[in-house]
């Protein structure tokens, strides 16, 4: 099936008017800590919902929204659980105090991964579950079948929390919201403070429900 | 009220249909002797027209479909333990009376919380395959009565309105004495009671006396103790071997049902779960499991069982299973007054458990960074109760984007030019590099084996991205991406 832009986005708009209580954030907004993120999700990841951030670029800066999302949910003494599909993280590039509220699970296979993610969503004691599947293979993920996900779109709009997928190309479908960072950050930001980073940090929506971030929070 | 009785009628067949998963809701029936002398001892409920003592052959033409089986003495032990773990939530006074029956001596103990845990243990102990009856009376013989006509559980306040309708066979009289009481009109036991003890010694004699005694209740007998388990484990083999997680996981269950409940029973919880399948070709697989909340939930632990099962893959069938729980005393804490404690302990450490199933013991947890500058250096610790608050204002704000390791580093071949990096090459990583900044030195545990060094770069490339690369005696690696 096919259909043109303006068609989804009006067909968007029509189920907007007629179910506005399925655009409402069920639980509120987890703030990333990311003015850029916020900003684009109208003032941070929805809470019982599933927001996709696709890294085109290498070093675009998904590993600082973590790195965001950690001081974030720190200052709220809020808990993190971050499913780490490639074993990418490093412990050793945030301060200790940023830690001290994260449930790391070090996954060998995206197949573990997303056991992970299906049983953590239906935790409740977690106010942002990060979902990492970069580093993956493309071909591995693509075989995910589509009922896995609509199965953890299901299991996130019972839970409390928000959850961040991570991907390097669009993987999730019929995902709320889908932001892109598609800029690479020069050397010259190694010498900025970290917080200035984030805040340069390029984000661009790519989906939100009604086809514009800014319909959403008018 | 001070003895409890809890038998399980038909308790052969019961055992034998809950320990094996095919013989659930099929017509079923025990045997005994041989050849033509072979008679149907007893039958489930499927088993439509089939009574004990009927002959062999007329029970497959009266059924036909129907699953004749021998006792099974293995079954009958294990749902015995499992009927004794049972008793000794009660109280720490069981006589394990005969195969499917207990009797408790409950002098001291809450009658009211023993029959709300009677009643408990009958829901889960049908749940388990073995449908309990219990009996609450002054005296074992009279709790036994009145396990007998429970359902599920039956508790004496009046004893002669109790025992007046029951029938004349529950003071199992002689076959003399049940035709002489017939003759006089007696079918009940309060039918005998209504006759003079003396009387009835008269015409009976002695075995009269005691028959009366036994129809009223009075007779009283020392109860033979046995003490409780203290191995919390179980051990089964399958024949034939099994190779799905189905026939697995019914036993699991089974099995872990009746370790639950002997470690409740001794007021314990289960720390660790070691699990060992045994293998065809006489090599096993051996895992523990660490639970970060001890407790004796069999819904809890089979979650955790099931979420590693599902990802062995062995080499050869499963012959045998051993699961053995690590007993430890329960956790008793109070929270802080300002703490920000999880929402659903119960969840949060059932769920952590599940996770190190999938993924291992020592992959799941918080990470603590070990007091040394050698990379990548960290532990898993387990996850705290509560939420620490943040420190202060942060003295030395972190710098750049975040780190994104690549475990392990990609090795790679690096082109220098007056000592710096310009070309990466010959790895998972190809490219000019379009700007360098480094180097940086450092080195450690210069005293020990595991001495180390290493001069680390961080580079851009001409294509895009920023990595950190890092040169040690053995060659250039990148060691991830600055994200």
């Amino acid at each position: 099936m096919s259909g043109s832009p303006q068609t989804v986005s009006a067909l968007r708009s029509l189920l907007a008017a007629r179910f506005p209580e399925k655009l409402r954030r069920p639980g509120g907004e987890v703030a990333a800590g990311v003015g850029p993120l916020d900003d684009a999700l109208g003032g941070g990841l929805p809470a019982g919902r599933l927001t996709e951030l696709v890294s085109t670029a290498p070093s675009s800066g998904g590993q600082t929204v973590i790195a965001g999302l950690l001081a974030a949910t720190q200052a709220a003494r809020q808990r993190l659980a971050l499913i780490d599909a490639a074993d990418g993280f490093a412990p050793d590039a945030v301060a200790p105090d940023l830690l001290r509220h994260l449930v790391w699970v070090r996954c060998r296979a995206p197949e573990q991964a997303l056991a992970a993610a299906d049983i953590l969503v239906r935790d409740g004691n977690y106010a942002v579950l990060i979902l990492d599947l970069r580093g993956c293979a493309e071909r591995v993920l693509r075989r995910t079948p589509a009922t896995q996900w609509y199965r953890l779109h299901r299991a996130a709009e019972g839970s409390p929390g928000a959850v961040l997928v991570q991907t390097t190309f669009p993987l999730v479908p019929a995902v709320p919201w889908r932001l892109a960072l598609d800029a690479s950050l020069p050397l010259a930001a190694a010498a900025a403070e970290r917080t200035a980073v984030a805040e340069g940090l390029q984000v661009h929506p790519e989906r939100s429900p009604v086809g514009g971030v800014e319909e959403l929070t008018a | 009220m001070s003895y409890a009785v809890l038998m399980v009628p038909d308790f052969a067949l019961h055992a034998l249909c809950r320990a094996e998963a095919e013989l659930r809701g099929q017509p079923v029936a025990l045997v005994a002797g041989e050849g033509r002398r072979a008679r149907v001892t007893a039958a489930s409920a499927e088993a439509a027209g089939v009574m004990p003592g009927l002959a062999v052959t007329l029970a497959m033409s009266r059924c036909p479909g129907i699953i004749l089986r021998p006792r099974e003495p293995a079954a009958e032990a294990e749902a015995q333990r499992l009927l004794v773990a049972a008793a000794f939530t009660l109280s720490p006074r069981v006589e394990a009376t005969a195969s499917g029956t207990c009797t408790v001596d409950l002098r001291g103990a809450d009658l009211a919380r023993s029959e709300a845990l009677l009643r408990r243990h009958a829901a889960e102990l049908a749940l388990a395959g073995l449908p309990l009856r219990a009996g609450v009376a002054a005296t074992p013989l009279l709790a036994s009565f009145a396990a007998r006509c429970a359902q599920p559980v039956r508790v004496v306040d009046d004893i002669p309105q109790f025992l007046a309708p029951l029938p004349l066979e529950f003071a199992e009289p002689t076959e003399a004495e049940a035709g002489v009481l017939r003759g006089w009109g007696i079918s009940t036991l309060g039918g005998l009671t209504a006759l003079a003890k003396g009387d009835i010694g008269q015409r009976l004699g002695t075995g009269g006396i005691a028959l009366w005694e036994r129809a009223a209740g009075e007779t009283t007998r020392l109860l033979r103790h046995v003490e409780p388990s203290r191995s919390f484990a179980a051990e089964w083999s399958y024949e034939p071997p099994v190779e799905s997680i189905e026939p697995l996981f019914f036993k699991l269950r089974r099995y872990a049902e009746r370790i639950a409940l002997e470690l409740r029973a001794a007021g314990l919880v289960a720390e660790r779960l070691a699990l060992t399948l045994l293998l065809e070709d006489e090599s096993d697989h051996r895992r523990e499991f660490r639970l970060p909340e001890p407790g004796a939930d069999v819904e809890g632990w089979l979650r955790v069982l099931h979420s590693h099962l599902e990802g062995v893959r062995t080499e050869a069938r499963v012959t045998g299973v051993r699961l053995v729980a690590r007993p430890a005393r329960p956790q008793e804490k109070q929270d802080g007054l300002f703490d920000t404690g999880l929402r659903d302990p119960a969840s949060f450490w059932e769920n952590l458990a599940r996770l190190a199933a999938i993924v291992g013991d020592d992959r799941v947890g918080t990470p603590v960074p070990l007091d040394t500058h050698r990379p990548d250096a960290f532990a898993l610790a387990k996850p705290a109760e509560a939420v620490p608050p943040p420190v202060g204002r942060v003295v030395h704000p972190a710098y750049g984007p975040t780190l994104r390791r690549f475990r392990p580093g990609w090795e790679v071949d690096v082109a220098c030019a007056e000592g710096r990096p310009v070309r990466l090459a010959g790895g998972r990583l190809e490219g000019a590099v379009r700007a360098a900044a480094g180097p940086w030195l450092a080195s450690g545990d210069w005293w020990k084996p595991e001495a180390w060094a290493e001069e680390t770069w961080q580079v851009e490339l001409e294509r895009g991205g920023l990595y950190l690369l890092a040169r040690r005696a053995a060659g250039w690696s990148v060691e991830g991406m600055l994200d």
